[in-house]
């Protein structure tokens, strides 16, 4: 195809849809949706009844309350950790006691 | 009807007024999603999709615009996000296919063929379509408004938050970009 045809063609390509007529979706669309719209009400429903059970809430509460006291514990111990790892290094600090290993024994000079 | 009436009897979940509101704009909706999509059961899906939003958002409407730019506003949405997600699924099946997890190949969609669209002009429009699934989603949806829904610039302006030379750049852009696309898929056509 030359140069010219090529764009004589472009030009048809692009006015082809100049007269183009509404296209419509199938009879009883809103039939269609009202299902649709039921289906995705029950999945909620159905999840929302399952969270509302007693036997799921309550381990869901039981749950939580483990994870709080878990979390509380935890940072409780590493808390004591840390003040016991203070006084003792502030201890050391204070009477300058130096831990002596087999090491120092053994290099004392005379 | 009126339209303020009907939107205020949405508001409170009426299901007649809702009937009648997708009765009048199912066409409107369906068309717009059909001229992105470019496949009839996307459009059908994302149609629903819409009428679904705006039953549970109707709400958060404040009349500021037309109710039509408005239901215009959330098909295009839609119809992009469906875009991104069918995009998604295609990339995933493909490194899917080649880890051997997916014995299916990923195969192109056929050419989309307008029921709107005559005889004579159904084999020009296809190749169109098909340039036009190349465009920047703006572009295209731009370009779908105008050429597919018949708006009028200051209207798609309305819908797309532009002003009318910013959506008068945009078809120009558009247009420039279909007749490139259009030059080399014609050109390589002839050189095969």
């Amino acid at each position: 195809m030359k140069d010219e045809n090529i764009h004589k063609k472009i030009e048809e390509v692009m006015q082809s849809i100049d007269n183009i007529s509404k296209a419509s979706p199938r009879p009883f669309l809103f039939t269609r949706l009202e299902a649709r719209m039921q289906r995705e009400k029950n999945i909620w429903e159905k999840l929302s009844s399952f969270v509302a059970r007693p036997v799921v809430a309550f381990a869901c509460i039981c749950l939580v309350i483990m994870i709080n006291a878990m979390v509380i514990l935890s940072a409780n111990t590493s808390e004591n950790s840390l003040v016991q790892q203070n006084s003792e290094s502030a201890t050391v600090d204070e009477y300058s006691q130096v831990t002596t290993t087999l090491y120092d024994f053994e290099n004392v000079r005379p | 009807m009126i339209e303020t009436e009907l939107i205020a009897r949405l508001k409170q979940k009426d299901r007649a007024a809702f009937k009648e509101i997708v009765d009048t704009w199912q066409d409107m909706v369906y068309n717009t999603a059909l001229g992105i999509l470019q496949n009839v059961e996307d459009a059908e899906d994302v149609t629903q999709e819409v009428f679904i939003q705006v039953f549970e958002s109707v709400t958060s409407f404040k009349e500021e615009s037309k109710f039509s730019t408005w239901i215009y506003r959330i098909t295009i949405s839609k119809a992009m996000d469906h875009i991104r997600k069918k995009k998604r699924k295609k990339r995933f099946a493909f490194i899917q296919s080649l880890y051997g997890k997916n014995d299916q190949p990923v195969i192109d969609p056929p050419d989309f063929f307008h029921p709107g669209i005559s005889i004579e002009n159904k084999e020009n429009a296809a190749v169109l379509f098909k340039a036009m699934n190349q465009l920047p989603p703006n572009q295209k949806a731009a370009f779908t408004l105008n050429k597919v829904e018949g708006l009028s610039y200051i209207e798609i302006g309305e819908i797309m938050k532009l002003s009318v030379s910013a959506v008068d750049a945009l078809l120009h852009r558009a247009k420039g970009n279909l007749k490139k696309i259009l030059k080399v898929y014609y050109t390589t056509v002839n050189g095969k």
